[in-house]
């Protein structure tokens, strides 16, 4: 699992579920993050899903956040990144689509975007690890 | 730094909940709640007009694909680009005009 | 391709690229029935075609003898030939079109609109008449029938 270490300093761990073309957006607000050894518990961990959820990858996707839970013996904060993974976004009328992460996860925060901007990202990272209210 | 499409606004008193935009959208992520209402102060001798009232205009922001065709197609020009974005939240269905809870049914 | 509004056919298209002439493109096309579409396998002529071979097998619903029955994108659970042109998006007739309701009409019912108006029907999906609401004693629509009724605006009377 690739454990990104967003701060540098150890105050917040985010992996992320690259599905489609918003792991490109992902890509660049994670431009000067640097991998990280495995966290532990009492540290925390965002799971972003970033893309279209198809029916195949979903069960994949929630081991994903299920393998973070046991990495820290907590319920990561799951985000959901961009319309597709928030509900299926363009493609929820697809036969091999699921209309959101949520249908299989439970989802904190959605992004809404189709991509979202790199910086929308940075804003909730920035809320979840309390370095802005919100 | 804000894109120039970062969400899509309604000018309500421009909107005649006429349902292009509704029908039109690619995600129907638009829902519309309109009724009508006899106009009045109409001409003596005038025939009974009506016109449509609009309660409640929510856009799903978790389907929107920010595509625009909805701001192409409204013929009256009520919806337009604005700059701001959307914020991230729980719960991404915003009512742009919400139903008034003390309304009486005609 | 499906060829269903035109002939009741499955059109298969092979096209062969030259490695070192990539400009050049040689087209073969033939035209199955779509009740019981069956092609003998290429795959032992190029490889390459097992792929392209699986793919149509699974989202058009065509025979490949002597070729490799797994399916590759599709789960295994997965029910139906989702590329044929009669398969009805689920998705569309499940949920209910916001574009459904008259100007002026909201789902609580405040204010009229005329009843006597047909509802509009959504892109993409068949004409409730034809799919959705139609008599269940009534023998299954025929393709062409569900195909003919996906032009989406008011729902049309039945000829």
């Amino acid at each position: 699992m690739r454990w990104l270490d967003w701060y540098g300093d150890g105050s917040l761990y985010v992996v992320e579920v690259a599905l489609a073309c918003c792991t490109l957006e992902f890509g660049a607000a994670a431009r000067s993050v640097s991998l990280a050894a495995a966290p532990g518990p009492k540290d925390r961990v965002a799971v972003v899903i970033s893309g279209t959820v198809t029916d195949q990858l979903a069960p994949a996707a929630a081991a994903i956040v299920d393998a973070c839970t046991q990495q820290v013996s907590a319920r990561p904060t799951v985000i959901a990144f961009g319309a597709c993974a928030s509900s299926g976004g363009p493609y929820w009328d697809s036969y091999a689509v699921t209309k959101g992460i949520d249908q299989l996860v439970a989802v904190d925060v959605y992004v809404p975007g189709c991509p979202p901007t790199p910086d929308a990202l940075a804003v909730v990272l920035d809320q979840l690890s309390g370095r802005v209210g919100g | 730094m804000s894109a120039a499409h970062g969400s899509i606004r309604l000018i309500e008193s421009a909107c005649t909940s006429c349902m292009i935009c509704a029908r039109e959208c690619p995600t129907w992520c638009i829902s519309i709640d309109s009724h009508t209402e006899l106009v009045e102060d109409l001409p003596a001798g005038a025939r009974d007009r009506t016109r449509n009232v609009l309660d409640r205009f929510a856009i799903d922001w978790s389907l929107c694909m920010y595509c625009g065709i909805c701001v192409d197609e409204c013929p009256f020009d009520a919806l337009e680009w604005d700059r701001v974005p959307v914020p991230a939240s729980q719960d991404l269905v915003e009512e742009m005009v919400a139903p008034d809870p003390e309304a009486t049914p005609p | 391709m499906d060829q269903i509004g035109r002939s009741e056919t499955l059109r298969i298209v092979l096209a062969l690229r030259r490695l070192d002439r990539a400009a050049e493109v040689a087209l073969w096309a033939t035209d199955l029935s779509r009740d019981a579409p069956s092609l003998p396998t290429i795959r032992g002529l190029f490889a390459g075609a097992a792929w392209h071979e699986r793919e149509a097998a699974e989202l058009f619903g065509v025979e490949f003898v002597g070729g490799d029955h797994r399916r590759l994108l599709l789960s295994p659970a997965f029910v139906g030939t989702p590329l044929r042109k009669d398969e009805v998006l689920a998705a569309r007739t499940g949920l209910s079109w916001p574009g459904a309701k008259e100007p002026g009409e909201s789902d609580a019912g405040l204010g009229g609109a005329s009843s006597g108006r047909r509802r509009m029907v959504p892109p993409g999906v068949p004409d409730p008449a034809v799919w959705g609401d139609r008599d269940p004693a009534a023998p299954t629509p025929e393709p062409t029938a569900v195909t003919d009724s996906l032009v989406a605006g008011r729902a049309r009377k039945r000829r």
